[in-house]
């Protein structure tokens, strides 16, 4: 298709990216991004984090990128803060913008990043200065609709400052390739909480990297829920730079018919005494699947640090699958506990029993059981409203899910 | 006569995924309106796989026989239909459930029985009935299904189900194990209190104690998969006392230790 692979051209880029008027600086970082993308081949499934998922076969220029794309928002910044497009952010926060997007993600480290950070649009701001906290939550809502997207989120919370942000994506039945970006900046003493509504259509195929540099005393959590797509692929890597700094990602996906959810996992301890916590859970019916794979990574200066993987994986019929893959490499003898843990299997039948000895049927039991299970997932996002609805879709999603 | 509640005729159950190895040989068992059976027997005799297959478990798998309730032949019913219908199984095991407050499994299984919502209120104030004539409290129902409960917890937790959902028959296997004196006399007292005329119970118990709470018409001794005699009160009462050997001795059966897994046998 000439036609689209001509849009993630280098020239392309910059002529799109002068259109919207933005500063040389960033015309100069798409550029970049624009050459790295030619000149990167797609990750190979040699690479450990790209076993399970091989997309040498996928073609991202066949998919032309979508110049109506915008995602919607809600939320009120605290004065002097901002949460608004990057778009609008370029013109009163052009410092920040300036310093950090691109400061932790680079638009040159690999094929789907190279591709947003040259193809962006609209994109997101969420900035809390010093000292300040956000009311409510800011929410983003990216919905989708064919050819390829690229959101690009950046959230910036400065030293004791406090935000949260919901996600919500969605998308039509279309085939849709979202390449996503999500940078955070969680400075000293600071919070951010980042809760993840996954619900794209049948034909979106997701390739999304969150990173978040975490400061001193800094605790960032990551909170995804995983419903939608065909492909999801999110890599969350938490940078424990700062002393005392903690992150927990936590993760759940319910899978059906052909779904593949990829979580990958960075723990990074640099920071002494920083405190670092992964949980991953899915369910899988159909001939879904699911992988894994986290490293935790504790550095010689992380005296005193700790960290936990989980990774569980509910079988629901016996065409489902899950790989799970977590590692760990130690290079301090200093680390209060360091562990991992995986498991894959089906529901328990004494369970499912002792639940249809109750009078809930087949399918009842098997709601309430896999409920149950991600309960420790959920019960800690402290989004209660959000939390009750996804639960909703959750049991539905299980009512006609494919257990054969 | 009035119609029974359970009519166990000529039962014989092996393991489904073992199915050479048969624990069950030919079991008759008949419990009217109103009635509380004994059964007892030794270590693996086979009271729970009895126990398990009335109430339907997939564990176990019928070879012949049959099972019927009220009438209708259940046999081949599914657990939960069974329970629908009105019969409940005090597990002599209660499985965990993390993530699942036994307030929103007593609340799904009500509804299950009753085939309709239950408004929230109507369910409180039944819920606390229960709880106040178990002398139970409220943070038992908070807590996940069985998840860290004590023994003796484990059991009053499936007393209050069972006093929830209002079974035709109920089968307590080993109710009594696990509890202190007072929480079996409390137990026992919320069982007779929770009792109608029309329900049937079926005890299964090592011990006369909770017997003399819950007074049995019927005690039965199982041995090897066979019900080897019944009688009254007064049969568990020896057993108590004398164990089973003289029993059996007199019944011109060798002894209670025989295996009872000794393959197929039908
Ligand atoms: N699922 C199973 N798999 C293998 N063996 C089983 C299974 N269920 C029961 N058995 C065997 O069948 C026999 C009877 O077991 P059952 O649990 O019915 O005994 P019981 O009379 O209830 O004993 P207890 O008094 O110890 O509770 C035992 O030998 C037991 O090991
Ligand atoms: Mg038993």
């Amino acid at each position: 298709m000439a036609t689209s692979t001509a849009h993630y051209a280098e020239a392309a880029a910059v002529e799109a990216a002068r259109g919207r008027g933005e500063p040389d600086w960033l015309i100069n970082a798409r550029a970049e991004a624009a050459r790295a993308f030619a000149a990167t081949s797609m990750p190979a499934p040699s690479l450990r984090p790209w076993k399970y998922t091989d997309v040498t076969a996928l073609d991202i220029e066949a998919f032309a990128p979508d110049a109506a794309f915008a995602p919607r928002m809600t939320g009120t910044a605290p004065a002097g803060g901002f949460a608004g497009t990057l778009a609008a952010g370029l013109a009163t926060h052009s410092e920040v913008v300036r310093e950090y997007l691109g400061a932790v993600v680079q638009g040159t480290e690999g094929k789907f990043t190279a591709a947003n950070a040259a193809q962006w649009r609209e994109g997101v701001l969420v900035y809390a200065p010093r000292g300040k906290a956000f009311d409510a939550p800011v929410t983003v809502h990216v919905d989708g609709r064919e050819g390829a997207i690229f959101p690009r989120i950046l959230i910036v919370a400065e030293a004791a400052s406090e935000v949260s942000i919901i996600l919500r994506t969605s998308s039509t039945a279309a085939a849709l390739l979202v390449a996503g970006v999500i940078e955070v900046v969680a400075q000293a003493d600071s919070r951010v909480r980042l809760l993840v509504d996954t619900r794209w259509g049948a034909a979106t195929q997701e390739f999304t990297t969150l990173r978040a540099k975490i400061g001193r005393g800094a605790d960032v959590q990551v909170g995804t829920i995983a419903l939608g797509g065909l492909i999801v692929k999110h890599t969350v890597e938490a940078l424990m730079e700062g002393e005392g700094s903690t992150s927990r990602i936590r993760g759940v996906a319910v899978g059906d018919k052909e779904q593949h959810f990829d979580f990958v996992t960075l723990q990074e301890l640099i920071g002494p005494k920083s405190t670092s916590e992964v949980e991953i859970k899915t369910a899988l019916a159909g001939a879904s699947r699911s992988i894994y794979y986290g490293l935790t990574r504790v550095e010689t200066t992380a005296l005193g640090a700790s960290a936990n993987q989980e990774n569980r994986n509910l079988l629901l019929s016996p065409r489902a699958k899950a790989d799970a893959d977590p590692v760990l490499e130690i290079l301090t003898n200093e680390v209060i506990r360091c562990g991992h843990g995986a498991t894959v299997g089906p529901l328990d039948k004494d369970a499912l029993f002792y639940l249809q000895s109750r009078g809930l049927d087949m399918r009842q039991s098997l709601t309430l059981l896999v409920t149950g299970f991600f309960q420790s997932v959920l019960s800690g996002l402290d989004a209660p409203g959000l939390v009750e609805e996804l639960e909703t879709a959750l049991r539905e999603k299980l009512a006609t899910a494919e257990l054969t | 006569m009035t119609q029974p509640i359970l009519e166990v005729r000529d039962l014989k159950v092996s393991i489904t995924e073992k199915p050479d190895i048969q624990i069950v040989k030919g079991i008759d068992l008949t419990i009217r309106p109103g009635e509380i059976h004994a059964l007892m027997g030794p270590n693996g005799s086979g009271k729970s796989t009895l126990a398990s297959t009335i109430a339907g478990s997939p564990t176990y798998k019928v070879d012949s026989g049959s099972i019927l309730f009220r009438g209708e032949d259940v046999t081949a019913a599914t657990a939960d239909a069974r329970a629908r219908m009105g019969i409940f199984l005090s597990f002599q095991y209660p499985t965990p459930i993390p993530g699942v407050t036994m307030v929103n499994l007593m609340r799904e299984s009500l509804k299950a029985r009753r085939g309709a919502e239950v408004p929230a209120r109507e369910f409180l104030a039944e819920l606390r009935a229960t709880l106040a004539k178990l002398k139970m409290s409220e943070d038992m129902a908070r807590r996940y299904v069985n998840d860290g409960f004590s023994g003796g917890e484990k059991k009053r937790a499936e007393i209050l189900q069972m006093g929830l959902l209002k079974p035709d028959l109920a089968i307590l296997d080993e109710t009594d194990s696990g509890l202190d004196v007072d929480a079996l006399r409390t137990v026992s007292e919320g069982v007779n209190a929770l009792r109608t005329s029309d329900m049937g119970v079926l005890i299964i118990t090592h011990y006369e104690r909770i017997l003399n709470y819950i007074e049995p018409d019927f005690v039965h001794i199982l041995v090897g998969g066979r019900i080897v005699t019944s009688g009254g009160f007064d049969l568990a009462k020896r057993v108590e006392h004398e164990g089973y050997d003289p029993i059996l001795k007199e019944l011109g059966i060798a002894s209670a230790e025989t295996p009872v897994a000794e393959g197929a046998a039908r």
